[in-house]
């Protein structure tokens, strides 16, 4: 019996060593009483170099480093673009096609290696054409070039210019661009090659942020690991694919939380902090919890400050009502609620010669599928109806698209439809394939529901289910013949949906449906040049009616955004366009210590 | 036995040989083209005509000195694996840095798993055709019926978030022991059903020799007879099976790493996979075949150690 004792014995020893490792006895990363605000994201971060972000996540954490010439108010609603690095708004000539813009003096960008002994030196206007042209390089090869793609004078001869040279090393940046051009270190002259409303908005957008040369020269391909920005934040630790530390920024100039804001923004509290100083953290924390049930968990024990509700714990979270459960109430979980500027659809590929001229068939599709029962089961209801491309939240949003548009939810009209579209085809229709961006079990749920949608109506598809790789390539090489896509705006104009109709961006540019209607081309070359005004307002409603009447999609939904935080997380006003918006957030440490006790206690 | 080991590493050259041209052929004619993907929305047709130059994809397939399959064989020679295009990060110091995360997670995992195994199908094999060997079977079975994937969701919940024994993720406050202890936990325990129904064959095939029968007749102890002698006998499956595994360690475990925020391998393979990062694929692939080429000479190596009857003859 010896034998087994020690059997047994071994055993014990090993389940008290792993009981030992296994103990959590995690210690607050916070010294003292600085203040940590922590995030979750759910994709890793790939790079943080803006000239080259092209992903949701990299660009909100790069937000935090880098600034651009303008952002948007982080209050006010509309949105509405307020000057960041610049000193004031732009000043633009009679015929609309030069900018003069202003930069702010005293802006410094956060100390770095790259600056030698001088650890750091002031932002000029020479570093926004610098970081502008380097998009231009083709050598640089950066995902952004469509921002400024035919729009500035001289650029395009730049990047013609870049092609010519053998390697990155040979492109000369201090060759001239006519409409990139400083009159002094802090004035800054685009001239455009026409009118181009929206480069405000894009003024705003992370990409154009100001590089140094320095730090480009100085840490070449690996600056997408080395982020010298001015922003309230620096980098302080990045352990690619698990987390981020962002510490303040020491260099950050004096900025100050908004005084004003909409009406309900000083009974909500958004107010309570004007005129602070910002950043108002010292510390974020963010780390890449990619799978939903322990981003969950971490949230309801506190360790990171917000989150998005994982559709499997919806239920947990938010009542019939809509409201949230009597437990997050317990726990003073608050919710936020708002929409999205997005709009997902089914799209047609126009050139394909069974769906492109069968009007009839691509109505039958979209009578065939149930919305209101896609956005219950997919979303829990997070979305809204979907009757044209612009989204409730877009200025343009026309209210009456729903009297206009035809093909909603109708399985009867369908069937009718497909009698008529199987008459103008000339028999029985064949099998469709729908292109799914997306293998797991929520695009086969999703699959099989649109499949059960269209065989109620007599329609016979067939759900392709592919990686996104593989989807992207279908869809530029317009080998798809539906697919499952949608939009989420990049700043808050129209015309960043109209873009995807427009017959001249055809795939492998951004009309991935190859839609083409002369009429609908004629009314985005007007309004792409036109200024805000009620005239061009009137002309995107006209544009959408007329994309609605050809039926080139199955306009499924619009999101709405349901964000949990916690009550130690001050100044959460949801924006769908901001970045860089943690420099406004406030934490209260003792609250959150608080809950980590009242956890400890069991309650 | 030199002569075989020299032997055997110059075998080792056609097989990593074969390996680099599957991968290439595999990646390079079936993979598609990834530069739309690299290129972003809207790319013009330079823009993907430069990145195909920066990664040397506008160069001949084969029969060149400079062709992409040369300059592939080139590269994994030499270790210098490029750039990964979905990140521009090296994929050397991806590598680097996964390798730490994944090996501290599957070595004690690995580590416990053999111990717990071993040491438990010792003891059921002694216990033959009792109540205790029917519900280890038992138990084995169920554990090898169980989804991996619930073992995970289990123990991040009760073990985890419930009772507060183990941190729910990865955590840079945190101490690697920490971190690990629970996805280690539950790797050993989900992996002990196959292991240890193995490791019972292989004891209970020796518990029958006899050997055994005459050590038992001779007076030794059980503890003495199934540590000292049924276990040596039984080295020789025992090695085939934990050599030819360490290989895999490298690779690490893609759905523990994901699920607790271990920044290894496995993360990166699959990460790699569902972006069609074929470089880093390749790289890992690579690596993964020069190892599993290693760990089985090692493993031929070690039978002649453990049985003096095998000669490298």
């Amino acid at each position: 019996m010896n034998g087994r004792g020690g059997v047994v014995r071994f055993f014990l020893f090993l389940s008290l060593l792993l009981s030992i490792v296994g103990c959590d006895s995690s210690k607050s990363v916070a010294d003292g009483n600085e203040t940590v605000l922590r995030g979750a994201l759910a994709a890793k971060v790939r790079g943080l170099d803006p000239g080259d972000i092209g992903d949701t996540t990299s660009s909100s954490v790069a937000s935090q480093i880098f600034e651009c010439l303008y952002q948007y108010h982080y209050l006010k609603r509309p949105y509405e673009l307020i000057p960041q690095l610049a000193d004031g708004m732009p000043e633009v000539s009679e015929d609309s096609l030069a900018y003069t813009i202003r930069i702010k003096k005293g802006v410094y960008f956060a100390d770095d290696a790259c600056f030698g002994e001088r650890r750091s030196r002031e932002l000029k206007a020479d570093d926004f054409v610098f970081a502008w042209k380097r998009i231009a390089d083709i050598k640089y090869v950066s995902k952004n070039w469509w921002i400024f793609d035919s729009k500035i004078v001289g650029l395009d001869e730049f990047r013609e210019y870049t092609k010519s040279c053998k390697s990155a090393a040979d492109v000369d940046y201090s060759r001239e661009v006519e409409g990139l051009m400083t009159s002094d270190d802090y004035t800054l002259v685009i001239k455009l090659k026409k009118v181009w409303p929206q480069i405000t908005y894009l003024l705003a957008h992370l990409p154009s942020a100001p590089i140094a040369k320095e730090a480009a020269a100085y840490y070449g391909r690996d600056i997408i690991n080395h982020p010298v920005g001015t922003g309230p934040f620096k980098l302080k630790k990045w352990h690619r694919g698990s987390y981020l530390e962002l510490v303040r920024n020491p260099n950050f100039r004096e900025k100050f939380y908004p005084c004003e804001g909409d009406n309900a923004d000083t009974a909500d509290g958004y107010l309570a902090d004007a005129g602070k100083r910002l950043p108002m953290v010292d510390r974020i924390l963010t780390m890449v919890v990619q799978e939903d049930p322990p981003r969950w968990l971490l949230f309801m024990q506190g360790k990171i400050d917000s989150s998005g509700i994982p559709k499997d714990n919806f239920n947990e979270a938010i009542d019939q009502r809509g409201g949230l459960t009597t437990e997050m109430r317990r726990r003073n979980i608050h919710l936020r609620v708002f929409r999205d500027p997005s709009t997902y659809w089914l799209g047609f590929n126009m050139e394909d010669k069974i769906l492109g001229k069968n009007k009839p068939l691509r109505e039958a599709i979209s009578c065939a599928v149930d919305r209101e029962k896609y956005i219950e089961l997919f979303t829990n209801n997070r979305g809204e109806v979907a009757y044209g491309f612009i989204p409730p939240l877009m200025k343009a949003y026309d209210s009456h698209i729903k009297e206009t548009a035809k093909a909603g939810y109708d399985p009867e009209r369908a069937k009718h439809l497909v009698k008529r579209a199987e008459e103008i085809y000339g028999g029985k229709l064949p099998k469709l394939i729908l292109a799914m961006p997306g293998t797991d079990v929520v695009f086969r749920q999703r699959g099989e529901f649109l499949k059960r949608c269209f065989k109620v109506v007599g329609l016979d598809v067939e759900i392709d289910y592919m990686d996104w790789p593989t989807f992207q390539n279908k869809i530029k090489t317009k080998s798809a013949q539906m697919f499952s896509l949608g939009w989420i705006a990049d700043y808050p104009d129209t015309e960043n949906f109209l873009q995807l109709f427009y017959s001249k961006n055809a795939s492998p540019g951004p009309n991935n449906f190859n839609y083409c209607n002369r009429d609908f081309d004629r009314i985005y070359e007007q309004v792409a040049v036109m200024s805000d005004s009620a005239e061009r307002t009137e002309l995107y409603r006209k544009a959408e009616r007329i994309v609605v009447e050809d039926c080139p999609a199955v306009f499924l939904l619009h999101g709405v955004a349901y964000v949990l935080c916690h009550d130690w997380v001050y100044n959460y006003k949801p924006h769908a366009f901001g970045y860089g918006l943690s420099k406004y957030r406030r934490i209260d440490s003792a609250k959150r210590s608080a809950y980590e006790e009242l956890l400890r206690a069991g309650k | 036995m030199t002569t075989y080991i020299i032997r055997r590493l110059l075998y080792t050259i056609p097989i990593v040989f074969g390996v680099l041209l599957v991968t290439f052929v595999l990646f390079s004619l079936v993979g598609g083209d990834v530069t739309d993907q690299i290129a972003g929305r809207a790319a013009s047709i330079e823009t993907r005509e430069e990145i195909r130059k920066e990664y040397g994809w506008d160069k001949p397939l084969f029969l060149s000195w400079d062709s992409q399959f040369f300059n592939h064989l080139k590269n994994a020679v030499t270790f210098n694996f490029g750039r990964s295009w979905s990140d521009r990060e090296l994929i050397i110091d991806k590598i680097k840095r996964g390798a730490g995360p994944s090996l501290s997670l599957t070595i004690p995992m690995f580590l416990g798993t053999l111990i717990i195994s071993i040491s438990l199908s010792l003891v059921v094999a002694f216990l033959r055709g009792t109540i205790i060997d029917v519900l280890v079977v038992l138990l084995c079975v169920a554990g090898m019926s169980i989804p991996f994937l619930s073992f995970i969701l289990f123990g991040q919940y009760f073990l985890a978030f419930k009772w507060g024994l183990f941190p729910v993720f990865f955590s840079p406050d945190l101490s690697t022991a920490q971190y690990v202890a629970l996805p280690v936990l539950i790797g050993i325990v989900t992996g002990l059903g196959s292991n240890l129904r193995f490791y019972r064959t292989v004891m209970l095939d020796e518990m029958r020799s006899d050997y055994v029968r005459t050590a038992f007749a001779k007076g030794l102890g059980p503890a003495r007879v199934l540590f000292k002698h049924v276990l040596k006998n039984a080295m020789i499956p025992i090695i085939t099976q934990v050599v030819l595994a360490i290989p895999f360690l490298f690779l690490g475990s893609l759905l523990l790493e994901r699920f607790f925020g271990i920044p290894g391998l496995g993360y990166l393979m699959i990460e790699a996979i569902g972006a069609r990062d074929f470089q880093v694929i390749s790289a890992m692939t690579y690596i993964g075949a020069i190892l599993f080429v290693i760990f089985n000479l090692i493993t031929d190596i070690c039978y002649s150690i453990v049985d003096p009857r095998i000669t490298f003859e």
